[in-house]
């Protein structure tokens, strides 16, 4: 009898609850391209990132779990120019062979691509050019772009609604550049040390200048001499900020507060979060730190 | 079988819809190189106690996607002995149902997590003695064959795959020793009378499961069994069971602590001739062995760990015979050179009715190991 009444019960609620609406599943190799992708697809998909926010993408150990997710994925964004290598192996390793893959720098204007042979002695140079493009948010209006016909493509039943979060993302795209150029025009100096090339795409649109990195070349650490050299620049050209990443060591930066006196702002190239909001929030976040505001 | 494997593979790769342009451009060349310097006090070494400068070997490796649905996949090596192609094989990813996998052509077992991975990879200097002893094959456990390999339903992130390979089976070939038996047919025909160039199919099986411990830490449990005739006339077999555990821990943002073991258990059938009734003998030795090694990396070019094994001699007697190692690693620029400094104590076990126990054998080698190319020197 109680087992009727059970059977009963769940069948009732089953019922009632109505089938359940399939979202698209989305992977995305870092927490930037989720958070655009959160934005544009709204309720509509589900997303997670890979990278973590604050560990080198460019190293991402190929995990079996992350292939068991990619596995029910229908789309999975790349960042694409050599960055996340290590996709194809999760790609790969996921045995899906109906996921949409999309490299979401397709239509940015790259930078840095290098002319000529490229070697090994350049360091670790990315052959197709500076893949750190989401650091500029009129490119994150491209990656919209490019996410929203990757969604119309697995589920065209929601193309308005993804064409119409892509322009409306476009318009906070701009509105966010222009807030945040103005302020990166208050800064007491715009010549900033990095330390990795990963910063170029937000000096370019901002109007920073990067006049030197801690790394000699892409991916070496410093040398005594380099370090030596950095010091000369950071005082001739009034540098007043180290950006770097949270992973790179903090030896250099402590050198240099010493002997140069600059301040190191240590902050993601990655946004915090996969929510909708966080990609832009990055921006207001770096501004904050570089003016001084808030402690990184 | 050789002709069976050809035929499946060829099947599976003209299957497929494949682009008219496909396979235009070249594939990743890397070379790998690992000289070193080693020392040793083993009796009978003719360079013993004296460091010895070596060449080591070197690989080739090339790496293409053939079509939108396989890659490829060809490692050479060069050492002292001459030239060899270690590895040459096909992984169609894309295109079977229900996610299969196909692997096919000449490539290191999937037996346990270390006969896979090429010596480079290692953070010490050289394979355990146990899997030596215990797989089939001389620098590896390395056949021919075919594998489809599938992913099994399991709950949240866990990965559960299962894989089966079908083997040429060449490497569990043992070439018996003629009895002085007039009727032994090794004899009568000392090159094929055990029927030693006949084929031998052999296959091997795997089930392992990666658990996320958080989003980056993970332990992975597997089993491994194969099994092929050793000698074909005789109908004897080996066989190996395995059990491994690895765990790689990330203690902070650029250190973690990777600890892994495997145990095996031999089971190998030897055959012998009776001259009496003219038939083939068999007797049966079943030794049991594992290692166990931790290695601990920090600030991405630091690594230092320790390495243990025992395990019985593949022998009648089932001598015991164990091994330490202490071994160290840096990586000196980016991922594309590093030295391994290691130091190794191989103590034999002492045989049965041995009056003295054999010396134990000290080794010390530093090995730099560089890449060039798209293929790293791995762990970063």
């Amino acid at each position: 009898m109680f087992r009727n009444l059970l059977l009963f019960v769940v069948a009732a609620l089953a019922l009632a609850s109505g089938p359940a609406v399939a979202k698209v599943r989305v992977a995305a190799s870092t927490n930037d391209l989720a958070s655009i992708a959160s934005r544009i697809g709204g309720d509509e998909i589900e997303v997670f990132a890979i990278a973590r926010a604050n560990s080198d993408p460019h190293r991402v150990e190929a995990l079996p779990s992350y292939m068991v997710k990619v596995s029910r994925a229908q789309v999975y964004l790349k960042v694409g120019l050599g960055l996340d290598q290590w996709a194809g192996a999760i790609i790969d390793g996921s045995r899906n062979d109906k996921v949409l893959l999309v490299d979401c720098s397709k239509g940015v204007p790259v930078l840095e691509r290098p002319t000529g042979k490229v070697d090994a002695s350049m360091g670790d140079v990315h052959p197709d050019g500076n893949p750190h493009y989401w650091l500029d948010p009129r490119n994150g209006a491209t990656i919209g772009q490019n996410i929203a016909e990757a969604l119309t493509r697995v589920d065209p039943a929601h193309a308005v609604l993804y064409r119409a979060n892509a322009e409306s993302f476009a318009k906070e795209t701009a509105a966010s550049y222009e807030k945040n150029h103005a302020r990166a025009a208050r800064l007491a100096s715009k010549a900033v040390l990095t330390y990795h090339r990963s910063w170029s795409y937000l000096a370019d649109a901002f109007g920073l200048e990067v006049v030197a990195t801690v790394e000699p070349v892409p991916g070496i650490p410093p040398t005594a001499k380099h370090l030596a050299l950095l010091v000369q620049t950071a005082k001739a050209r009034k540098v007043g900020v180290l950006l770097q990443e949270p992973y790179f060591s903090a030896e250099a930066g402590r050198f240099l507060v010493r002997q140069a006196g600059v301040r190191v702002v240590t902050q993601s190239s990655a946004c915090a979060d996969i929510t909708a909001g966080s990609y832009l929030a990055h921006f207001d976040n770096l501004f904050d730190a570089l003016a001084g505001g808030t402690a990184p | 079988m050789r002709r069976l494997l050809l035929g499946v593979v060829a099947v599976a790769l003209c299957t497929v819809p494949v682009a008219a342009n496909a396979g235009v451009t070249n594939p990743d060349i890397s070379l790998i190189g690992q000289p070193l310097i080693h020392w040793t006090d083993a009796a009978g070494d003719p360079s013993r106690k004296r460091p010895v400068l070596d060449a080591g070997e070197t690989e080739i490796v090339f790496d293409a996607a053939l079509n939108p649905y396989a890659r490829g996949w060809a490692t050479l090596s060069f050492a002292e002995g001459g030239a060899s192609v270690e590895e040459i094989y096909f992984t169609m990813l894309r295109g079977l149902p229900a996610g299969l996998t196909l692997k096919g052509g000449k490539y290191r077992m999937g037996f346990g997590k270390l006969n896979m991975v090429h010596p480079h990879a290692y953070p010490f200097a050289e394979r355990f003695s146990v899997l030596a002893a215990y797989l089939p094959g001389e620098e590896a456990f390395n056949e021919t064959g075919l594998q489809l390999s599938a992913r099994l339903p399991a709950p949240g992130d866990i990965s559960l795959t299962a894989s089966i390979d079908a083997l040429q089976g060449d490497t569990f070939r043992i070439l018996r020793q003629p009895s002085l038996a007039l009727n032994d047919p090794l004899a009568i025909d000392p090159l094929n009378g055990d029927r030693t160039a006949e084929p031998r199919t052999a296959v091997l099986g795997r089930l392992s499961a990666f658990l996320p411990v958080n989003v980056r830490s993970g332990v992975e449990l597997g089993l491994s069994g194969t099994q092929g005739t050793n000698n074909a006339a005789a109908a004897t077999r080996t066989t190996v069971l395995g059990a491994d555990v690895k765990a790689k821990l990330w203690t902070g943002d650029d250190s973690f602590l990777l600890v892994q073991a495997e145990a095996l258990k031999l089971d190998r059938e030897e055959a012998g001739w009776d001259e009496a009734s003219a038939a083939y003998t068999t007797t049966s030795i079943q030794p049991l062995g594992g290692y166990l090694f931790a290695d601990f990396s920090w600030a991405k070019r630091y690594d230092a760990g320790a390495s243990y094994e025992s395990f019985q001699r593949p022998t009648a007697d089932k001598t015991r015979d164990s091994a330490f190692g202490v071994f160290a690693g840096l990586w000196l620029m980016e991922e594309t050179t590093a030295f391994h400094l290691e130091y190794h104590r191989f103590m034999p076990g002492t045989p049965d009715g041995a009056i003295e126990s054999p010396d134990a054998v000290n080794s010390l080698r530093l090995r730099v190991i560089f890449s060039m190319g798209p293929h790293k020197v791995h762990q970063f």
